[in-house]
């Protein structure tokens, strides 16, 4: 569907979390802001493909953008859990050591984490460590306290969602194509549903941002797209754990495979490192499968086939030195020879964990050219909709009193209700995919895999949006479900 | 609190067959609880006929086999409640029941688990490759097209010779479908005779024993899967690969009895059927809680599935009369060649039905049943298949009170 | 030319032979019972299957209804009698056993529902 040409003060390309935290901490002031996000739906790529991670801070270099900006998302997260109404467990983490070798390798990290301000960080022998987790293998451990683990998918759209109730506007299918600048000095942004006139223009665009920026005028940089792959296993899998527990690390500091528990109680095993070609290379493969499988079962005694329930990969968006393939700290700029543009490239790990922090930075930059005044209507405040499986009884009984949708479970792995994915498909930034409400409602991430539900699903899709049989997709475009009817046209 | 002497949880053949039998025997306060809309249970997709061939005599589709039971379980006046999901189920046996109409919480002197299976993911077996759409199990293809009139592909890849896979590669070629090859890992079909004959030779449709879908392929929608040969081991062979184009790859890679609420309860479960433990009685490890059908052990033939769940209705009317069951003390384990069996305890007074499976296909061989070293049941088999689940009865004179049983394929 | 069969009659699953020449069973080997025997020349002479499929119902509670044929009819005539079940176009109600096709083509076997469908009350049930 094409847009009117539309007009705004901020256009931020990419609807991942870094692009939906930029729009709600700009929905703060009085300007008229626009995310433009290329899939059918918003953190569908690198925000929805990882570990839900909030990270400590400890890994990354004193002074970097990556350092300062983990330290303080990680901060603020239980007030921003609260806000946004989205699940977070602050579990603390172990990184364990057998060797000398790793003695020092921690001592290190602590040193380093205590320069970036990360508070609470000490080493603690096995007495402790089997107070804290039991299972967890190792002589000694370095414990963070400050660790926790959150859904992805959740905060991006909860993000989206308040920022859109506080005034911003998102535009899905809607992929950025070129620009031209006016005589003005306002971007015309050139999109697949029209074009849109603005005086600054955010570059998020994830594993896309390094061609992103290039087209906005500032070419010379390079994504290198690593993937991971991962498992997704039983809630079962889960059920002892609490603390995450990482392996010690490698001698170059990067950690093999480990095992997190999500904060559904889901375990994820992964991820692994491999430098491919494409960007959005989402395939898992049979080697890293096996690879992940061997390495999980070494060390995670629940990696059973039994309770595998998925797998699937992310692509880390690396930004390097392309001489030397070292890899950058997080890249946010205004160049002075380009107005009213900000640059962000290479935002991976700790993306989503610095998603507000680079935020706050976007807006600083703006302020740096311009007053801005506030918007005397925001709100922080967001709410989710309710969550059937997680209430009491007394409370699943009373929605059900007021909404008879609550009483229908369509996803009965998960518990997920017929309300929930009205809600889902109904929201200011709906579903209109079988992923789309998976992601929103948990339906269809369960054991039967949508063996239950997903005909449901489709049913729900085709009545609420009125989609005929074959525009019905699992996710992205073109990722059609059916060919058609069996009998007849098929539309009753 | 509400209070009835059995709750069933399933309306699907096990289901409404234990009902029935229950009323019949005098049992009057019967509740049965079923999630879909309407009573059947899977039989209501399986339109294709060959089911009750020994319980009538006659060769019926699925949801004929079932209106039998619809019909017989309203005459009864048994109450039924549909769109019905139990939540939680304790080893109190207090079930929780949520409907559009609220939650209820009710009591049962016995329950009845009857849930049926689901079927093994993608996921569970981490097939590479991408996300795309166009992959999905035989049973949710058999409810799109024979419920929703909703045609889910053109250009087919089954994996697995399991009996869903292949009455679906026999549906959609008759809906105009090409289906390209059935995919076998194991070096022998896991479905049904019949099956391959009618569905597969008769369609012309090849069957590939020892292989199997390594990946996936495609962007948005499936464009090819890459097959491999597999060694006895079911290893794949490198160098095997090669690339076959579809948009369309179904999943018949073996059931999964469904025993969630099961283990809530608290019930064990034997890994070996992926079902409860029971006895010869059909009780499982908590007092009070029985199994039948799919969800104790997957049956390849309802009419089992029915004798089955009367034979566990007669020990229900027990309980409920008597609040117990007698012990049942002795293990039945499978041993050389047998895959599973059913029960896993038995008193070593009364009869019993045996059922089991065995691990491979076998010719001219020989079921024994051992007690105690002893020798209490001989029978050959002149085609024994892994498809085929035989049942046999061990009467009460060949059994001593005292002794574990063993089962083997001589 | 000498054919394989696996009968499928019984679970015995017999493993027969058949020596065909000029269109004549010479010889059949490997039958534990006649009715073995019996299907393989049925099986030579004059395969015969049954079908079961789905026919469009306008109004009904479903989409469909599942229908099946009440006896065997010639391998070569599936195709044939699917399309005449194809066009067919009912209004709900149908019940189970209720006539769709009377001896389709001639074949001597029925087409009936197998499925009660109830007429449509208000907005589409959900399956």
């Amino acid at each position: 569907m094409a847009v009117m040409n539309r007009e705004f003060d901020v256009v931020v390309i990419g609807g991942g979390v870094v692009g939906c935290a930029i729009a709600r901490e700009l929905s703060r002031y009085r300007l008229r802001v626009a995310v433009l996000e290329k899939e059918c739906d918003i953190g569908t790529q690198t925000s929805a493909r990882n570990t839900g991670m909030l990270h400590a801070g400890f890994l990354y270099q004193t002074g970097s953008l990556k350092a300062q900006c983990a330290v303080e998302g990680n901060r603020e997260f239980d007030r921003v859990a609260e806000e946004l109404d989205v699940p977070f467990r602050r579990t603390g983490k172990l990184v364990v050591g057998f060797t000398e070798a790793h003695r020092a390798q921690l001592e290190q990290f602590m040193k380093r984490g205590e320069s970036n301000g990360v508070p609470g960080l000490r080493l603690i022998d096995r007495a402790e460590m089997d107070r804290l987790d039991p299972t967890a293998g190792g002589n000694f451990a370095m414990y963070v306290p400050t660790s926790g683990v959150l859904n992805p998918f959740l905060y991006t759209i909860a993000l989206a969602e308040n920022a859109v109730h506080n005034g911003a506007e998102l535009f899905r299918s809607c992929a950025f194509t070129g620009e031209i600048r006016l005589a003005d000095g306002r971007h015309c942004l050139h999109t697949t549903r029209g074009d849109f006139v603005t005086r600054w223009v955010v570059n998020s665009a994830g594993l896309q941002s390094a061609m992103v920026s290039a087209w906005l005028g500032k070419p010379g940089y390079t994504i290198a797209p690593v993937k991971g792959e991962y498992f997704v296993l039983d809630k079962r899998a889960g059920a002892h754990a609490s603390i995450s527990v990482y392996p010690a690390p490698n001698p170059d500091n990067t950690f093999d495979t480990h095992a997190t528990v999500t904060v559904e109680g889901n375990v994820l095993v992964g991820p692994d490192s491999q430098w491919v070609e494409e960007l959005e290379d989402y395939a898992t493969s049979p080697a890293g499968l096996d690879g992940l499988a061997e390495d999980g079962a070494r060390m995670f005694a629940h990696m059973k086939r039994e309770y595998y329930i998925r797998s699937f990969a992310g692509v880390r968006p690396k930004l390097i030195d392309p001489k030397t393939k070292k890899v950058q700290d997080f890249k946010l700029e205004a160049p002075e020879d380009i107005p009213g543009f900000i640059n962000l490239v290479g935002i991976e790990s700790p993306g989503l964990t610095s998603a507000l922090p680079l935020a706050r930075r976007v807006a600083e930059k703006i302020r740096g050219r311009e007053e801005l005044s506030l918007n005397e209507t925001f709100t922080p405040y967001r709410s989710g909709p309710p969550r059937f499986s997680e209430l009491t009884l007394e409370r699943q009984a009373e929605l059900i009193a007021e909404n008879a949708d609550y009483g229908e479970i369509i996803c009965r792995c998960e518990q997920v209700t017929k309300a929930e994915i009205l809600q889902a498909i109904h929201s200011p930034v709906g579903a209109a995919t079988v992923n789309g409400v998976k992601n929103r409602t948990r339906a269809s991430m369960g054991r039967c895999q949508g063996g239950y539900c997903q005909m449901r699903i489709t049913q729900m899709l085709r009545q609420e949006l009125g989609q005929s049989i074959t525009e019905v997709s699992l996710s992205s475009r073109g990722s059609y479900l059916f060919t058609g009817a069996v009998r007849g046209g098929g539309e009753e | 609190m509400k209070s009835y002497q059995a709750v069933i949880i399933g309306g699907g053949p096990a289901g409404l067959g234990a009902a029935i039998a229950l009323k019949k025997q005098g049992i009057q306060d019967i509740l049965v609880v079923e999630r879909e809309h309407h009573l059947g249970g899977i039989l209501r997709q399986c339109i294709h006929d060959g089911f009750g061939l020994t319980r009538f005599g006659e060769s019926l589709s699925g949801p004929e086999y079932a209106q039998r039971f619809i019909e017989e379980a309203q005459r009864l006046q048994i109450e039924c409640r549909t769109d019905c999901t139990v939540l939680h189920l304790t080893e109190d046996k207090i079930v929780t029941l949520c409907s559009r109409a609220g939650l209820e919480v009710v009591a049962a002197r016995a329950v009845v688990l009857a849930m049926g299976c689901r079927e093994r993911t993608r996921g569970a077996l981490a097939i590479a490759g991408t996300r795309s759409a166009g992959v999905m199990t035989a049973g949710v293809a058999q409810h799109y097209m024979n419920l929703r009139n909703i045609m889910v592909g053109r250009e087919v890849v089954v994996l697995g010779s399991g009996d869903i896979g292949l009455i679906m590669a026999r549906r959609m070629t008759l809906e105009g479908a090409k289906v390209k090859g059935v995919f076998e890992i194991q070096p022998y079909p896991s479905g049904l005779p019949r099956n391959i004959m009618q569905c597969l030779n008769d369609y012309d449709i090849p069957l590939y024993l020892s292989h199997t879908v390594t990946e996936i392929r495609g962007r948005e929608r499936l464009s090819a899967v890459t097959i491999s040969q597999v060694d006895e081991a079911m290893r794949v062979l490198p160098g095997t690969e090669r690339e076959l184009s579809c948009d369309t790859l179904i999943l018949s890679v073996g059931l999964i009895p469904e025993n969630e609420l099961s283990l809530d309860a608290g019930v064990v479960l034997d890994y070996r059927t992926k079902g409860a433990l029971v006895d010869e009685y059909y009780q499982t490890s908590v007092p009070g809680i029985f199994a039948a059908g799919n969800v104790l052990h997957v049956h390849d033939l309802v009419d089992f599935v029915t004798l089955e769940a009367e034979a566990l209705a007669n020990a229900v009317t027990e309980y409920v009369k008597r609040n117990t069951m007698p012990d049942c003390k002795l293990t039945v384990v499978p041993g050389e060649g047998i895959g599973h069996v059913v029960p896993q305890r038995c008193s070593g007074r009364d009869a019993f039905t045996l059922s089991l499976r065995v691990t491979r296909p076998r010719r001219d061989c020989i079921v024994t049943v051992h007690q105690g070293g002893r020798e209490i049941l001989r029978q050959t088999v002149k085609n024994a298949l892994p498809a085929e689940m035989l049942q046999y009865s061990i009467p009460a004179e060949r059994l001593n009170a005292e002794g574990d049983l063993e089962v083997a394929l001589l | 030319m000498t054919r394989l069969f696996t009968c499928i009659i019984c679970p015995n699953g017999c493993h027969i032979t058949a020596e065909v020449l000029d269109d004549q069973i010479h010889k059949l080997e490997g039958a534990l019972c006649l009715r073995g025997e019996d299907y393989v020349r049925q099986e030579l002479t004059d395969p015969r299957r049954t079908i079961a499929t789905s026919v469009l119902v306008e109004g009904g509670e479903l989409p469909l209804a599942s229908v099946r044929l009440t006896g065997s009819i010639p391998k070569g005539e599936i195709f044939p009698v699917m399309e005449e079940i194809k066009a067919l176009h009912f209004s709900a109600p149908v019940a189970t056993g209720q006539m769709a096709i009377q001896n389709v083509r001639g074949l001597g076997s029925d087409v009936i529902f197998t499925k009660d469908v109830r007429r449509r009350t208000e907005q589409p049930k959900e399956e």
